[in-house]
């Protein structure tokens, strides 16, 4: 009998230890691999600094960070095994990630029916966290310019300031590429416009002959545009197929790697919002690129995606601070320490005051991204 | 009317790249009756090796792209050679009718997959040996790389043909092709002809690689849906006939043109599977194919 109270402590013990030591197991859902790895890889990354960061200092509540990463390889259903495995078996607190729309919005109801939170940090569909409002709580959070906000900017750029009266819409004819067209179409039917062409493409196109051609009979004036990299690139070299030369200002998208090298020069000039530069000058800025280019050397010293990397960093410091405020690890907690942070978050892309409220999960909000451009491979803030 | 030439032109050059692809097609079923499903991954990586050699992804460049392109071809004939003596010939030796189809696609599937460990998933450049500057024609604009596509593709069917017509070798292939057994009979070693029609239909299929990659991007995953596109014009063309996958090639590039012009972009690839489905009604050999009897 006393032998067995003594073991029973001594379990118990034990048990109390290893559970204080426990680290805060969180999730990482993105494309590292594919036409979207620039934008998940750079994510991870500045997810997995800012991680590093917080754990030098002594972690959270007294527990270290432990990220667990999962390549859902920008495919829907490879998403949804990846949120099962991540709520199921890693038992994660919460997920920051999602690269893409159409990924986000097929795996986020598993993450509301658990009632974990997610914090977006890149994928910009308006829908993305308005998935869930007629629920009484939303589990999803997001901290990238939404393609409402993205959309109008581009729209602005190019009726406004550029004043330009025929645009084309060259959209592809993925989730993240429909829901921008009608957010594109919302916004010029704002500004009493019509696109003169609205033309679609699939994914791995290898010819844009007839969309250009379309746009170019039309008479447009600029192209606007939603897609991913490769077939960006597709569209700016297929302009020099045809000899027909018109700017580009399209999504943030325009910002990736893959589409710079592949479109080179036929890529110069491209325009599209922006939330982070590389080439930034406040000292907190540079410190977290000086730092991502030591810990992961990008080739050419260029990170494939600043914004990504920015957005993924910061995502990670707004949940440290809501599981600090919550002082648990509990899902309804840390969503609503989310919603009333007391605490400035003072992260890379801006200083987040109050980033969030129950009815409003949006931390980017409009003015705080601005015009980048494509030049000499690199981008850079629009003049 | 530019309009019109300037959708034919690129129509073309697309549809003479599905030609070529499909005539690989064509080769391996005149003398064994079976095709490689893997056609689309011949291409992939006849492409990627000669992006290895003639670009800068693996320390190069080692070679000029003109001089690259022998190394390919020699490169897809081993490759070919490989699929048959893999998935093929094990197939036609227990006479199993449907075999080589599961054993071609797995083996592309594994393909694609190396592929990716090596040259990563990524979209890369190939690096044009022509400049991208269009030139006009009657105001349609045409590339040079994209008048390249049609010559190389029209020289590279046309080869094999004379090869297959005037060589004593040629004359073994057209033999098996027309009765593999009274082939056999006369002393014409059958197998070895069906390993070389597997390896000149995959250096066919790397040649085309190469010839599209600066025209397109170079990645693991081109050749998915170019060598689906491509066995819908073998079927359309006929898998017994070389003037039919030109045919069936042209007609299917253009007709996508046109579809994506004049009616809308998101109905391109309809006109080309109702024709598909057309031809497999009507006329179930293809346009050009011969209707082959099967005595039983």
């Amino acid at each position: 009998m006393k032998l067995q109270a003594i073991v029973a402590a001594i379990t118990i013990g034990w048990a109390m230890t290893s559970m204080a030591a426990e680290p805060i197991k969180i999730g990482v859902s993105g494309p590292f691999t594919g036409g979207s790895a620039p934008m998940g890889v750079s994510m991870r990354d500045g997810v997995k600094l800012a991680v590093a960061e917080i754990n030098a200092k002594g972690g959270v509540l007294g527990r270290q960070i432990q990220l667990v990463e999962r390549d859902e390889e920008a495919k829907n259903e490879r998403g949804v095994q990846v949120a099962q495995e991540l709520i199921n078996k890693e038992k994660v607190v919460a997920t920051v990630g999602f690269i893409n729309t159409g990924v986000a919005l097929a795996s986020q109801r598993f993450y509301e029916e658990a009632k974990i939170p997610v914090i977006n940090n890149v994928a910009t569909g308006t829908a993305v966290t308005k998935q869930f409002t007629d629920q009484p709580d939303n589990y999803v959070f997001r901290n990238a310019a939404n393609d409402t906000i993205q959309s109008s900017m581009i729209v602005d750029q190019a009726i406004v300031k550029q004043k330009f009266t025929k645009v084309a819409i060259m959209a592809d004819t993925t989730n993240y590429g429909q829901l921008g067209r009608a957010d594109l179409e919302k916004a010029l039917a704002a500004k009493g416009i019509t696109a003169v062409a609205s033309e679609k493409f699939n994914l791995k196109d290898v010819d844009m002959t007839a969309q250009l051609l379309r746009a170019k009979q039309a008479g447009a004036q600029v192209i606007l545009t939603y897609s991913y990299g490769p077939e960006l690139a597709q569209l700016a070299n297929g302009m020099q197929k045809l000899g027909w030369k018109v700017p580009m200002i399209g999504s943030w998208t325009l910002s990736m790697s893959n589409f710079i090298d592949n479109a080179g020069k036929n890529g110069e000039g491209a325009k599209m919002p922006q939330t982070f530069f590389q080439d930034s000058t406040t000292p907190k800025r540079k410190a977290f690129v000086d730092s991502y280019l030591k810990a992961y050397n990008p080739p050419a010293g260029r990170i494939p995606s600043p914004v990504s990397a920015a957005q993924g960093y910061d995502s990670v410091y707004l949940l440290a601070a809501a599981i600090k405020q919550a002082g648990s690890t509990d899902g309804p907690a840390v969503r609503a320490a989310l919603e009333s942070l007391k605490e400035k978050v003072d992260g890379v892309v801006t200083t987040y005051d109050k980033p969030f409220t129950h009815d409003d999960h949006e931390a980017i909000k409009p003015g705080m991204a601005v015009f980048g451009q494509v030049s000499n491979g690199r981008v850079v803030a629009a003049q | 009317m530019e309009i019109l030439l300037q959708l034919i032109i690129s129509g073309a050059s697309l549809g003479m790249i599905y030609a070529i692809i499909a005539f690989g097609y064509q080769l391996t079923f005149a003398t064994s009756g079976t095709l490689n499903f893997g056609q689309g991954e011949a291409l992939m990586l006849g492409a990627l090796v000669g992006l290895s050699l003639a670009g800068s992804v693996h320390g190069g460049p080692y070679l000029n792209y003109w001089l690259m392109i022998p190394l390919v071809v020699i490169f897809g004939c081993f490759q070919g050679a490989f699929v048959e003596w893999i998935a093929v010939r094990p197939a036609i030796k227990i006479k199993s009718e449907f075999g080589w189809i599961m054993s071609t696609i797995a083996l592309s599937i594994i393909f694609k997959n190396v592929a990716e460990n090596i040259w990563g998933k990524d979209d890369l450049t190939f690096p044009s040996p022509l400049s991208d500057e269009p030139f006009t024609i009657f105001g349609a604009n045409v590339q040079p790389m994209q008048v390249v596509v049609v010559v190389g593709a029209l020289l590279m069917m046309a080869a094999v043909e004379i090869f297959n017509r005037k060589s004593i070798y040629g004359k073994a292939v057209v033999a098996t092709s027309n009765d593999r057994d009274a082939a056999g009979l006369m002393g014409i070693n059958t197998s070895a002809v069906i390993t070389f029609s597997y390896a000149l239909s995959s250096a066919t299929a790397a040649f085309a690689g190469v010839l599209v990659a600066p025209l397109t991007l170079t990645g693991a995953t081109m050749g998915a849906s170019l060598g689906l596109k491509a066995f819908a014009v073998a079927i359309i063309g006929g898998l017994t006939s070389g003037v039919g996958a030109i045919v069936g090639g042209l007609i299917l590039g253009v007709a996508e043109e046109l579809t994506g012009y004049y009616v809308a972009s998101g109905y391109k690839e309809v006109p080309g599977l109702v024709l598909l489905l057309l031809v497999l009604a009507i006329k179930p050999a293809g346009l050009f194919g011969k209707v082959a009897i099967k005595k039983v």
